[in-house]
């Protein structure tokens, strides 16, 4: 069973999105500005709320306990659907989902659709389903996705602000050609325009599709967030409306959707709860306006690729955007770079989980620096950074993508800076052997420490790197940092009045066989699990000099060190999460 | 379509876990946050609050009188529709004033003042009028002045609950609104709201399909992220709080 076929929105492969995205200069200013604008918000909204971390343990727990009981929670909220006189449908695939709407929309005769933005019915491509019925009239009224839709269906760049890719002349031009504007390029005076095109259409609307930010389990309500009003307008005046909700966009009460609304809110745009925050069912009877017909379809589509794997707890996203919104990655390239209708460390971690493998999106996990970012940020933790780890290892123990070229070189650099003999021998002779590659330009501040040489290009897998940047010439043997600390603490001792030591890396003393040697971990040095002081390490370390460079040490990369005592990136995701939560953004 | 329980079943088979499961695992909160946050502060308090963070969001935050309410409502009236032209942007006129068919009417006493009205004369959601008429009537709509049930003072919000004599439309198609709401319906924060509206719910007292939390008027950031007030919904937002009720 094929899933998430449509979510691929570019034909070109990674390299070229990327050349492409590089070229786009405009885009990378926006989404420059747009970040740094939302940063300010967004800490602002968190710090005035207060105990943000505990916020966002809450918001963890809630989504991760939905996510635990998904089967009994959907039962639930389906039941209670169908009690309030509307219609569940539930569909395993894209197709299924687009199916089922399209044969609603002839069943119907319906003529007039509108829709509100969602991602999900952008992931089952509905709309380009539906315009192929004779005389369909579709109609996005979100506003950025209004724009894109008259631009010929120009692809969305973020989840958030999707039209972040077009400046006001641009939107200009486009109302110009296609609706006949004639005024200026003031953003007041478009979105005014859009109002009375949209509105015309709104009323003679009969069917309209939107999205579900979360559905209430005990009251069979959906709950929905904008700021525009469309997604209101959307579920007031037609008589059929229908429902898409991606299976994991589920709470299971007002109390926790309420919770969830105040943290999209504020993490998503940095207000403390969205313009419009509704909760919505089938029209009760009296009532005016409001769906007579009123379905539901929820979507797998790939979803429960995820369930039961690490990759679980990708489904506690509430597509605030806001680990796009910090990464430096998605700043540099943008919505388009990334391929998928879900862009950002979300979508390099979603994109291959809803297809099941990596055929499209092979390259989406290596587009990440691990900064971990995306996991300080994320209101649910999500640990994402982790989880794009995850997509690698995949890729390359299981699935063993790598080529075979660069698994052997890997290997050898495995080898050689596993061995600290062979580690010493390497570094003495990089500067020397590299030095036919070099290119030189002349002194600058960004080039002050590297003798002003470069390399260009590098041989094998070091190719990756001076594809897209320079790589600094390493300094020779007498300048570089080794030999610089040696000489710095034998600096130190002389003024100190004491014996000179030469720093060695001390090892586990089971690996080379001597008892007492001492041991680097990551709080200190330790001797006999004792702790020692650096002094100390470095006075043994000598005596024993000649004894280690017969024994071959092992190296620090074999050293035991206890779990969960090492730094990883998620401790540095805690550690700038906490100062997050801290730092006056005013 | 797949049948519910194939797909149910088949996401707890990926999962690994049984269904059925909830009954002995119901969600315990882990903090009280959403309650606490705000908590304890007197009605003064809360207003003072609430005016903040309404007029944050671009809301026009009043407050008033029971026996000053229909001289309030008269300005508005003629600040909003009288006095002002018709804008080109609006897709079809919007010079009358939508009111509500709703019994508070007699508990804000308005009731001899909504029946003294001609200057416009009123148009009103009716029950029973059908969804056209309800949905030309706030179409046209200059301004409407709605009934709120709750002010939320930590977001400066208003919210209400969909019934048939104030329906889903009139909160959206008008081009100008005010709310009316009690200073003592003033709450912290939407959990305080929610609990109140899910428990009349639950207990059959409240018969709704809809519940809308309004926080300003209606807003984008779509193009370049400017600012823009009032896209579909209506241009400006009004809170009109009643204080001595």
């Amino acid at each position: 069973m094929k899933t998430a076929t449509m979510i691929r929105n570019s034909d070109h492969d990674f390299l070229t999105r990327l050349k492409e995205s590089e070229e786009d200069t405009f885009a990378q200013k926006a989404v420059a500005k747009a970040q740094d604008a939302q940063w300010i918000k967004r800490e602002a909204a968190r710090q005035e709320l207060g105990n943000w971390e505990d916020w966002r343990s809450l918001g963890e727990q809630i989504r991760q306990h939905t996510v635990r009981y998904l089967p009994d929670y959907l039962e639930e909220f389906s039941d209670n659907v169908e009690k309030n006189g509307g219609r569940v449908f539930f569909a395993q695939t894209d197709v299924e989902a687009r199916d089922f709407i399209v044969n609603l929309a002839r069943e119907k005769q319906v003529r007039n659709v509108v829709k509100s933005k969602s991602m999900v019915t952008s992931e089952i491509g509905v709309d380009k389903a539906l315009l192929e019925i004779e005389g369909m009239n579709l109609l996005e009224t979100d506003l950025a996705e209004f724009i894109l839709q008259q631009d010929d269906w120009d692809e969305p760049t973020h989840l958030v602000f999707p039209a972040i890719h077009k400046d006001r002349d641009q939107v200009r031009e486009v109302f110009m050609k296609k609706l006949g504007y004639e005024g200026d390029n003031d953003p007041q005076h478009l979105a005014r325009f859009a109002r009375k095109v949209m509105r015309e259409r709104f009323l003679r609307n009969e069917m309209s599709i939107t999205g579900c930010n979360f559905a209430v389990a005990d009251n069979g309500m959906i709950n929905l967030d904008t700021n525009e009003g469309n997604a209101d307008l959307c579920m007031a005046i037609p008589k059929i409306q229908v429902v898409c909700m991606g299976m994991e966009r589920i709470v299971p009460g007002m109390r926790e959707a309420e919770t969830i609304d105040n943290m999209l809110a504020r993490s998503a745009v940095g207000q403390k709860i969205t313009t419009y925050c509704t909760f919505t069912s089938r029209q009760v009877d009296g009532e005016a306006d409001g769906p007579e017909e009123f379905y539901v379809v929820i979507i797998d589509n790939g979803r429960s690729n995820a369930l039961g794997t690490d990759f679980e707890p990708i489904l506690q996203c509430i597509r605030c955007a806001s680990c796009l919104n910090v990464c430096p990655v998605y700043r540099h390239i943008g919505g388009h770079g990334y391929g998928s209708i879900y862009p950002g460390p979300v979508g390099s971690v979603l994109s291959p989980v809803l297809q099941g493998n990596y055929d499209d999106f092979p390259d989406l996990p290596y587009a990440c620096s691990l900064c971990a970012a995306c996991t300080a940020t994320c209101p649910v933790k999500i640990p994402l950074h982790k989880l794009l780890i995850k997509h690698r290892q995949i890729e390359m123990d299981d699935l063993h993508q790598s080529k075979l070229v660069d698994d052997a070189v890997m290997r050898v650099v495995g080898l050689g800076t596993g061995h600290s003999s062979l580690f010493r021998t390497a570094l003495g002779m990089d500067h020397a052997m590299l030095t036919p590659l070099q290119k030189k330009r002349p002194e600058t501040a960004e080039n002050l420490y590297s003798n002003g040489r470069h390399l260009e290009w590098m041989p094998f897998v070091f190719g990756g790197w001076t594809k897209v940047r320079d790589l600094p010439d390493p300094p020779a043997h007498s300048k570089n940092f080794r030999t610089w600390f040696r000489e710095h603490k034998r600096e130190q001792a002389m003024q100190g009045g004491m014996k000179a030591t030469v720093p060695q890396a001390p090892r586990d003393p089971r690996a080379s066989g001597s008892v007492g040697e001492p041991v680097l971990k990551a709080d200190g040095y330790y001797q006999d699990g004792r702790p020692i002081t650096e002094v100390q390490a470095h006075a043994q370390g000598q005596d024993k000099v000649s004894e280690r460079v017969g024994a071959r040490a092992a190296s620090l990369s074999q050293e035991h060190v206890p779990e969960g005592s090492h730094i990883d990136g998620n401790d540095i995701a805690d550690a700038a999460s906490r100062q997050e939560g801290t730092q006056q953004h005013d | 379509m797949t049948d519910r329980e194939t797909f149910l079943n088949h996401l707890a088979e990926r999962s690994g876990r049984p269904r059925h499961l909830l009954g002995d695992n119901p969600l315990v909160p882990v903090n009280d946050l959403p309650e606490t946050t705000l908590s304890g502060k007197s009605q003064d308090e809360l207003l003072r609050i609430a005016r903040k963070n309404s007029e944050a969001v671009n809301a026009h935050f009043q407050t008033t009188t029971k026996a000053k309410l229909p001289g309030v409502l008269d300005t508005f009236i003629k600040d909003k529709i009288t006095d002002n032209a018709d804008e080109p942007y609006q897709a079809n006129g919007h010079d009358r004033l939508l009111l509500p068919t709703s019994d508070l009417f007699a508990d804000f006493g308005l009731e001899s003042w909504r029946d003294g009205l001609e200057d416009p004369t009123p148009t009103f959601w009716r029950p029973g009028a059908g969804r056209q008429a309800n949905i030309d009537a706030a179409e046209h709509a200059g301004a409407a002045i709605a009934f709120a049930d709750y002010m939320l003072a930590e977001s400066g919000s208003i919210t209400t609950a969909t019934t048939p004599g104030q329906g889903r439309a009139f909160h959206f198609l008008p081009v100008h609104y005010l709310a009316i709401v009690r200073k003592s319906c003033i709450l912290p924060r939407s959990r305080q709201a929610m609990d109140r509206y899910d428990k009349a719910m639950k207990a059959g007292e409240l018969k709704t399909s809809n519940i809308n939390i309004i926080t300003g008027p209606s807003n984008t950031g779509d193009i370049e992220m400017v600012l823009v007030v009032g896209v579909h919904g209506p241009l400006d937002m009004t809170y009109l709080v009643v204080e001595d009720m």
